[in-house]
């Protein structure tokens, strides 16, 4: 170790608190059960929050959320707006990939580039922005320059999607990010069987001195909640993650399982298909009639046992008043399904038949559908439910538009202004296949991202709530916590209260195995 | 209706187990086709009782997670299971009938053609057809009568080819055949009754395991779409909550059990009293 | 000479199903609405990133070329990569065979330790008078209770009581045997009834059916014990059918007990191939399905050979 890195491992000793420096540091083995396999290899493309899970672990972003949801340093230790347009971005001292080369300002560039590249087919290529030039402006600095003002840069980066590669390695031929993994953050892959397991290291280079507190990470791949359940009482892993709230009873009483909710800017939501001409939801009466007929309270109540909250289309977790006060949240039941049968009176048509289609691999969703069919059938329609494989899922409502309405979740990310954004259909692309475009929504759109003062932005945001509810073509129905289940007496866990970016294990470096 | 009787007084007559099995199964078919009339309450109604309820006089089966009244459900399944199979199998006897017969008959071309199909289809794994089937068909009811039907009908062309095939050489075929019959006729009138005792039998068979794999493609989450139920998918609902709701897997997987029981049962008495065998003692 | 014979058009029979085979799962595949594009760009798929992904994977080639392609590297014994790990499936399926080898071996073995005896048991008593066996009941609950229900079961009561066996985290057999036992024998068990049910019906119909020839009666007549009856009369005439069933059955579990698998976390080829399936990861699913069926037909071929081993007639 030279003199240099260990007068830097002191410091953040020093900054972290004394107690925080390891004694037993990088030994023992972490054990997460792991819910979901991988859909790819590839950080830039995969869509995935079962992808982005293990990307978290190996990669890096520039920034990261903290728990207020605000941003912190990731890779980059300091980050400036220097105007509305330019961004400069300084890289930690000491980041190194795990073959030992340090991180360059080459890596950063190219990485952008990569995904900007529209043969790498990555999806986060809007969501950073029109960049128009990005160069080098020191050792370890660079400095971005916006084609026009995009106010989610900064957050867009502190999603794992906007992971730095090696991008020396990768145009050397030595890595192939399309069938492996190499990045800075604090493990590495040693070995990986595919469906079945996986075995991480700790990266030896990672620039965390004396992290990540363990020396290997296995992570069994088990997509059984019973089989995942079983593993965790009889303390075959050490910590896992569950979506189902009855979890909680399901583990039952055992002293060493602990359950600790995450609260997420995610909420389950109804995409609703405008745009389909032999649809009933064609007709914005139809879709206002069935946003005003669904209860979201018994969806609270029955799927989730009350442990969930109604939420808005400005996630709740955001904090803001924003949407409260319209009919759809503010009315009572009685009324609202009175409401909505005028709507459909007006609409002439008092029975829409409509399908509502979910995939299957999310039990969640069959459940919520359900919920959603009996509260709509109060109003006078008449849903079908068509549960089908996930692929078939992503196929029909976001390629082929072949759909009437749909259910599924939404990652809030780390910013009101980002999330919001959906509702232009042309920023947010994925949802062009039904999201009506509605010029003065985007316009409004547009406008909140660059209003800098706190107040005039949420006024604003009340404005556009109330756009979006007239529209009625993508709901926010009630939020979405995970479950972090984990062994008392095999690990210390470090959880953020809250997370953005389905990033829950952000703190897996902290992770202490007893 | 009077050979009807008199199968069922045969079957009943016969032992124990194949009277419970006849029991049993008319019991089910009863349920099923007047289960929706009972005062059982609303299979759909969603807070009928608690969530996760157990078993009480007024929910004899316990409650799902959305507090649905688990008793009503199952009967919705039984009629699910029974009518998407029974269809299912129907159609493919129908179908392997005319390919067997076609095929034991006309020989040659025709016959490689049905033999190796049905082996073509023999050899994929049921299972696999059946998620293959139900992938590309798109889950629900239709699919799931596909698909039990194509994985029943390698089975059922087999069988009555070979009967065909035993039957086609018989004096009484050949004589029709220099009277100048034409083949349908012949097909029709000598060979159809005497392949019909082997369908029978393997009627029930298909239905049993077209039972099995509809059951198995609704617990992989490809069977029927809620709020519909049969009774694979019910057990998938409870095996979620397995170690909380005991209740909602037993029950819904003792009356699939039961179900498939019934009617091995009945298929085995048929089949004893069509192809009995009277063996002796050893002393 | 009599037995190339008898097997060469069977040889040619087996490929032609294995061809036809292929076919049907290329063709089946392609139809199923969603495609791997769809799996790893998530919802956030676009038109472009659509056709860059078609592209990457050769997805965009006329459907004929694609099987060509997948044909002509079959018979050089490559089975193609997995698209989301971009390595060849043959390895994986080479890792996984232990795994459900291990499985069949366990089920098979139950299945012939408890039929065969029962079978025979039953075969011969009924072969004198009616009533109610033990034996008929066990062949009824074993082959009609489900194996997702036997398994739902199994599950319930070994982990509301955390008993010796566990519900997955399956561990070589080579790593540790007794972890390995503790995960495999449950889904074995489960397996097994059908297999226990298969071979005791099996086995009763054939001796039933023996029992019924004039050399019992013969035997019988010469004053030949019991024993020697079965042994030498009975046993040995009533093999094929049992040989039958019992290499059909375990052609079926080398082809990936599916819903056991899935039930009970056992990395095998039916979890795999499932997955595959799930996630249009083409190669694995035809890989699948191809094994499943050629493991299939390769037994079955077996079982015509041993056919003619045993008795001298077939074939001539």
């Amino acid at each position: 170790m030279t003199s240099r890195k260990l007068l830097g491992s002191v410091a953040a000793a020093a900054l972290m608190g004394l107690a925080a420096l390891p004694l037993h540091a990088q030994e023992g083995t972490l054990t997460w059960g792991k819910p979901a396999e991988i859909t790819g290899f590839d950080v830039h493309v995969a869509g995935t929050v079962a992808s982005w899970e293990m990307y978290q672990m190996v990669y890096e972003t520039l920034l990261s959320a903290d728990d207020e949801l605000g941003l912190q340093a990731g890779l980059a230790e300091s980050w400036e707006q220097t105007s509305d347009t330019t961004y400069t971005l300084t890289i930690r001292e000491g980041a190194a990939f795990s073959n030992g080369r340090a991180v360059t300002t080459d890596d950063v560039i190219g990485s952008f580039e990569r995904i900007k590249n529209p043969e790498t087919a990555s999806y986060w290529s809007h969501q950073l922005g029109d960049i128009a030039s990005i160069e080098a402006v020191g050792d370890r600095t660079v400095q971005v320059e916006l084609a026009k003002p995009h106010a989610t840069f900064l957050p867009a980066l502190a999603h794992i999607t906007a992971a730095i590669l090696p991008m020396k390695e990768l145009r050397e031929g030595s890595f192939d990010p399309t069938q492996e993994m190499m990045g800075s953050g604090p493990f590495m892959v040693e070995n990986h069987n595919q469906d079945e397991s996986w075995t991480l290291k700790a990266n030896p280079h990672y620039w965390r001195d004396g992290y990540p507190l363990a020396a290997t990470l296995e992570v069994p791949i088990i997509p059984d909640e019973s089989a995942r359940i079983a593993a965790i009482r009889d303390g075959r892993i050490d910590f896992t993650t569950f979506e189902n709230p009855d979890v909680q009873r399901m583990l039952g009483t055992n002293a060493q399982v602990e359950i600790q909710p995450q609260q997420t800017t995610n909420y389950y939501r109804l995409d609703v298909n405008a745009l389909k001409e032999d649809s009933a939801f064609f007709d914005k009466r139809v879709r206002q009639a069935m946003n005003l007929s669904l209860d979201r309270e018994a969806i609270n109540n029955f799927v989730f046992d009350g442990s969930s909250a109604v939420d808005y289309p400005v996630p709740a977790a955001f904090g803001k008043d924003a949407c409260r006060d319209l009919d759809t949240y503010a009315m009572p039941r009685d009324e609202r399904l009175e409401k909505a049968r005028g709507l459909l009176e007006e609409a002439g048509n008092t029975s829409p038949e409509v399908a509502l289609t979910i995939s299957s691999a999310n039990p969640v969703l069959g459940r919520i559908g359900q919920v959603v069919q009996q509260n709509l059938s109060e109003a006078g329609f008449e849903v079908e439910i068509n549960q089908v494989p996930t692929a078939e899922y992503l196929q029909k409502v976001f390629t082929d538009g072949d759909f009437d309405f749909s259910a599924s979740w939404l990652a809030g990310y780390t910013d009101p202004g980002m999330v919001i954004k959906w509702w232009d259909p042309n920023f947010a692309v994925w949802n062009l296949s039904f999201q009506q475009n509605v010029p003065e929504l985007s316009e409004a759109l547009k406008e909140v991202s660059s209003i800098a003062d706190e107040a005039v932005r949420d006024e604003k945001l009340v404005e556009i709530c109330e756009m979006i509810d007239d529209g009625a073509n993508l709901l926010a129905l009630v939020g979405k916590s995970d479950y972090v289940v984990y062994r008392n007496d095999q690990v210390e866990v470090v959880v953020a209260d809250r997370s953005g970016s389905a990033n829950t294990y952000q703190y897996i470096a902290e992770f202490d195995p007893k | 209706m009077r050979t009807a009787i008199y199968w069922l007084s045969r079957i009943w007559r016969s032992d124990a187990l194949s009277a419970f099995g006849l029991a049993s199964l008319l019991l089910l078919i009863f349920l099923g086709i007047f289960g929706p009339l009972l005062p059982l309450g609303d299979p759909t109604q969603i807070a009928a009782g608690p969530r996760l309820g157990p078993p009480t006089p007024q929910h004899p089966f316990g409650t799902d997670e959305l507090g649905r009244s688990f008793l009503p459900r199952v009967v919705q399944g039984i009629r699910a299971t029974f009518l998407l199979s029974a269809i299912a199998v129907l159609i493919s006897a129908m179908i392997g009938t005319f390919l067997g017969m076609a095929a034991g008959y006309f020989g040659r071309a025709v016959d490689i053609m049905v033999a190796r199909g049905a082996d073509i289809l023999f050899a994929f794994p049921a299972l696999l057809v059946g998620l293959l089937v139900a992938a590309v068909l798109g889950p629900g009811q239709v699919s799931a009568i596909a698909v039990i039907a194509i994985a029943t009908l390698p089975l059922l062309i087999r069988v009555v080819r070979s009967v065909t095939l035993s039957v086609a050489g018989r004096g009484f075929v050949t004589a029709a055949e220099v009277a100048g019959a034409s083949a349908g006729r012949i097909l029709l009138l000598h060979i159809l009754p005497n392949v019909m005792g082997a369908v029978m039998v393997q009627l029930t068979y298909a239905l049993s395991i077209g039972m099995i794999i509809e059951s198995a493609l609704s617990f992989l989450g490809l069977g029927v779409q809620p709020p519909d139920a049969s009774l694979g998918s019910l057990l998938r609902q409870g095996s979620a909550y397995l170690t909380i709701a005991p209740w909602m897997a037993m029950s819904s997987g003792a009356v699939l059990s039961l179900a498939i029981m019934s009617v091995n049962l009945v298929g085995d008495a048929v089949r004893d009293a069509l192809e009995p065998l009277k063996g002796r003692d050893l002393t | 000479m009599r037995l190339l014979l008898y097997l060469l058009p069977r040889v040619a029979a087996a490929l032609i199903t294995l061809l036809g085979v292929s076919v049907l799962v290329f063709l089946a595949l392609r139809m199923i609405p969603g495609g791997y594009a769809d799996i790893l760009l998530g919802p956030f798929v676009t038109p472009e990133a659509r056709e860059a992904i078609s592209q990457r994977y050769g997805l965009d080639q006329p459907m004929i070329v694609q099987y060509w392609r997948w044909l002509v590297s079959l018979l050089q014994g490559d089975f193609g990569i997995s698209m989301v790990t971009q390595k060849p499936v043959i390895h994986e399926f080479i890792r996984r065979a232990p795994v459900t080898l291990e499985l069949a071996f366990i089920a098979l073995g139950l299945a012939l330790a408890v039929g065969l005896p029962l079978g025979v048991a039953s075969g011969i008593r009924r072969g004198g008078r009616k009533g109610l066996d033990a034996a008929r009941v066990v062949g009824a609950i074993g082959a009609s209770v489900p194996d997702f229900v036997v398994g739902s079961v199994l599950i319930f009561i070994f982990s509301v009581w955390s008993l010796w066996f566990r519900v997955g985290g399956y561990v070589p057999f080579t790593d540790d045997p007794v972890g390995n036992l503790q995960t495999m024998l449950l889904p074995g068990l489960t397996l097994s009834l059908f297999g226990i049910a298969l071979v005791l019906r099996t086995t009763r119909d054939a001796v039933l059916r023996v029992m019924t020839e004039g050399y019992i009666t013969a035997a019988v007549a010469r004053g030949e014990t019991p024993r020697a009856i079965i042994r030498l009369h009975i046993l040995r005439n009533a093999a094929i059918p049992v040989v039958t069933v019992v290499t059909t059955y375990f052609g079926f579990l080398l082809g990936g007990a599916v819903v056991v698998e899935v039930l009970f976390s056992i990395p095998g080829f039916g979890l795999f191939t499932f997955n595959g399936l799930l996630n249009r990861d083409y190669a694995i699913v035809q890989a699948g399905v191809l094994l499943a069926a050629g493991v299939f037909v390769a037994i079955n071929m077996t079982a015509d050979f041993l056919y003619a081993v045993i008795d001298p007639r077939v074939g001539s």
